[in-house]
């Protein structure tokens, strides 16, 4: 409530904490205080009463009240609604309440971690894994969220680039430098499917688009009998026809015999995907259908590139996705390239990440996941919980 | 490779078939041992198939829904008998091999989604952990939540026992602890796959909401011992909450550009 008003009387300006060295000072002014609080008012009501299961359950559920705004109004794009403007229901992790909230939670957290670890007691163990592990997490991504850095750069084959782009698009120099050396991309076969000749759009049956992937030599495609003659997974056209060749905008082709299993008539001829490039070919069946070749999906792009750093660093490395490098605290991520090009595309876009928190944000989680495996072990405490009532 | 298949998810299913009936109405020590070693070839069974599989592909089979789908029932299987193993709940047991039985036909039925492309992001180690240990933490919350409407609709003779609650407790103490684990294990795939732990895509709301819900029970269940009932109707919530993130995301306006929601 407290946070509502708050939001409304601040006109909706969007809460940003300090960066370093601030966060972390806060962080310990915090610490401090909490340790404080415990240490002399332990015995006094209020701060029993914070520290108990009866103060977390209005916590949680405040909290999850709130992430189900979240899971309801759409984050983070401009909202009709002039409530949800108001109240900052479209980018709530900024606004008031959810800050205050989180506040609390940490406030009940870190006394009811200090509460059981005084005094010390191994049946706890669990409890302090959950507690203080959440603690952590929420505590460390809070005063963390102002230091991280992510930049988007756009990495042209040889040529070297050092400047970063920050999501409102302002550039920025880094302290690191990468030449994309090659950018590769591993295609999977394409897929073909019928088309409506009137519409051109995909045929559906059963309230779905129907593909089939071309890795066999004969299938079924709705009520045509496919037989696969011969397939390029990169080629070029001349006149009628074909041929294998690999360079820039060649695209996959197949020649087909397509049965009509209704009336058993006999198509044949090439489809082709097309690319920036290369017109894409239909094989036309009959009035209503024809059979065409969608553009090969990516099974898997990397960079390659040479990488060096302000300190003298250098070094090459191969960016995939899912598989970032790691170098100076940076961490350099595989993001995109130019789809229209496709497999000929000579830029690729890479994502740095710097955030120099993620260490006691890992420490948290891995905390958290100890107390899950101890309460998958140890399950509910045996007497029915009541010990835990504070 | 796919072809002897179907030989091998029916020994399988027919092995886990005698062993959740076993089960469900031996009284004898013997017959439960016999059950426990039926399941246990099954699951075998499965194993030797996805071994093979593995050694004629040349590569993980983890990469197709088809895949992961046996998978999914080697493990489900797997826990359920360590479950057994450790704490002897037979329904936990038959309730994993029932499931795991549901996957193994789904996949026999549909065979042409074993070799789907799937996208570069999801092509990563962690994939599997992540959706696996979620799924079974669904199936055990699932059940927790059958144990919650049975005891709200059927409270027959008007006398409170504390054996159901008891055992809704005990599934989602573990259910929890997997759902924390597929939670934790999804944010650390994110770090790696998109450069940041946690983004508040609407998948990751929705899971972080399931998660606070049974949070509440949990916590409810220590303020509240004695309210069985609301605890129960906690419960049953939860489950819609669940089932809201596990299917309902994906029609959410919300929801429209997640990388979450499933396209098939």
């Amino acid at each position: 409530m407290l946070g509502f008003a708050l939001q409304i009387a601040s006109g909706g300006t969007s809460f940003r904490l300090a960066g370093f060295p601030w966060n972390l000072i806060s962080g310990f002014v915090f610490l401090g205080f909490l340790l404080l609080l415990f240490w002399f008012l332990k015995k006094h009501a209020v701060i029993k009463w914070l520290g108990s299961v009866k103060a977390a359950l209005p916590a949680i559920f405040g909290f999850t009240f709130l992430v189900l705004l979240m899971g309801f109004v759409k984050q983070d794009v401009q909202s009709k609604n002039m409530l949800v403007e108001l109240l900052g229901l479209n980018h709530l992790v900024k606004t008031w309440p959810f800050i205050l909230i989180n506040l609390y939670l940490l406030v009940l957290l870190g006394l009811v971690t200090l509460k059981r670890l005084t005094p010390f007691n191994l049946k706890n163990f669990g409890f302090f894994l959950n507690h203080f592990g959440l603690f952590l997490v929420l505590l460390s991504t809070a005063l963390g969220s102002s230091d991280v850095k992510t930049l988007n750069m756009d990495c042209y084959e040889d040529q070297t680039e050092w400047r970063g782009r920050e999501a409102n698009g302002t550039m920025v120099e880094l302290p690191i430098a990468i030449k994309l050396l090659n950018f590769n991309i591993e295609e999977f076969r394409p897929k073909l499917t019928i088309i409506d000749n009137k519409t051109g759009k995909i045929v559906i049956e059963n309230n779905r688009e129907k593909f089939e992937l071309l890795d066999r030599d004969a299938f079924d495609l709705f009520q045509y009998h496919l037989e696969v003659d011969t397939f390029y997974a990169s080629s070029g056209r001349v006149e009628e026809n074909y041929y294998p060749v690999n360079e820039p905008g060649s695209s996959p082709s197949a020649r087909i015999k397509v049965t009509n299993l209704m009336d058993q008539s006999v198509s044949h001829g090439w489809v082709c995907s097309g690319s920036y490039a290369m017109q894409p070919e239909a094989l036309k069946l009959n009035e209503n259908h024809s059979l065409i070749m969608l553009p090969a999906e990516p099974k898997k792009f990397s960079s390659e590139v040479s990488i060096v750093t302000k300190d003298g660093k250098s070094q090459t490395a191969l960016i995939e996705v899912n598989k970032p490098f790691r170098i100076n605290g940076w961490t350099i991520y595989q993001l995109g390239y130019n789809t229209e090009m496709g497999r000929w595309s000579d830029l690729s876009v890479l994502q740095l990440v710097r955030d120099p928190w993620l260490p006691a944000v890992y420490t948290g989680i891995f905390l958290m996941m100890a107390g899950a495996i101890f309460l998958f072990i140890f399950g509910k405490p045996k007497s029915g919980g009541t010990e835990h009532v504070a | 490779m796919w072809l002897n298949f179907p030989v091998f998810a029916s020994v399988a299913i027919l092995l886990w078939m005698a062993a959740t009936g076993l089960f469900l109405f031996s009284a004898s020590k013997i017959l439960n041992r016999l059950a426990a070693g039926l399941s246990v070839s099954g699951t075998v069974v499965l194993l030797v198939f996805v071994i093979m599989l593995w050694m004629a592909i040349d590569r993980p089979p983890m990469r197709t829904l088809g895949e992961t789908r046996l998978w999914y029932a080697i493990f489900l299987s797997g826990i359920g008998l360590a479950s057994y193993f450790r704490w002897k709940y037979k329904w936990l047991v038959c309730y994993s091999l029932t499931l795991a039985m549901m996957f193994l036909s789904v996949n026999l039925n549909h065979p042409e989604t074993y070799d789907k492309t799937l996208m570069p992001a999801l092509q990563s180690q962690w994939f599997v952990p992540h959706v696996i240990v979620y799924i079974f933490a669904y199936a055990l919350l699932g059940a927790s939540s059958l144990v919650a409407i049975r005891n709200i609709f059927v409270k027959s003779s008007g006398k409170t026992t504390s054996e159901p609650i008891h055992m809704a407790d005990n599934l989602v103490y573990l259910g929890f602890s997997f759902l924390t684990l597929g939670l934790l294990f999804g944010a650390l795939w994110a770090k790696e796959a998109w450069g940041h732990y946690w983004t508040w895509d609407p998948k990751e709301t929705w899971a972080f909401i399931t998660w606070m819900f049974y949070l509440i029970y949990i916590h409810y269940r220590f303020r509240n011992p004695l309210a069985h009932n609301k605890a129960m109707m906690i419960l049953a919530v939860s489950f819609v909450i669940l089932l809201v993130c596990w299917f309902g995301v994906n029609y959410l306006p919300s929801a429209q550009n997640s990388v979450h929601v499933y396209t098939e």
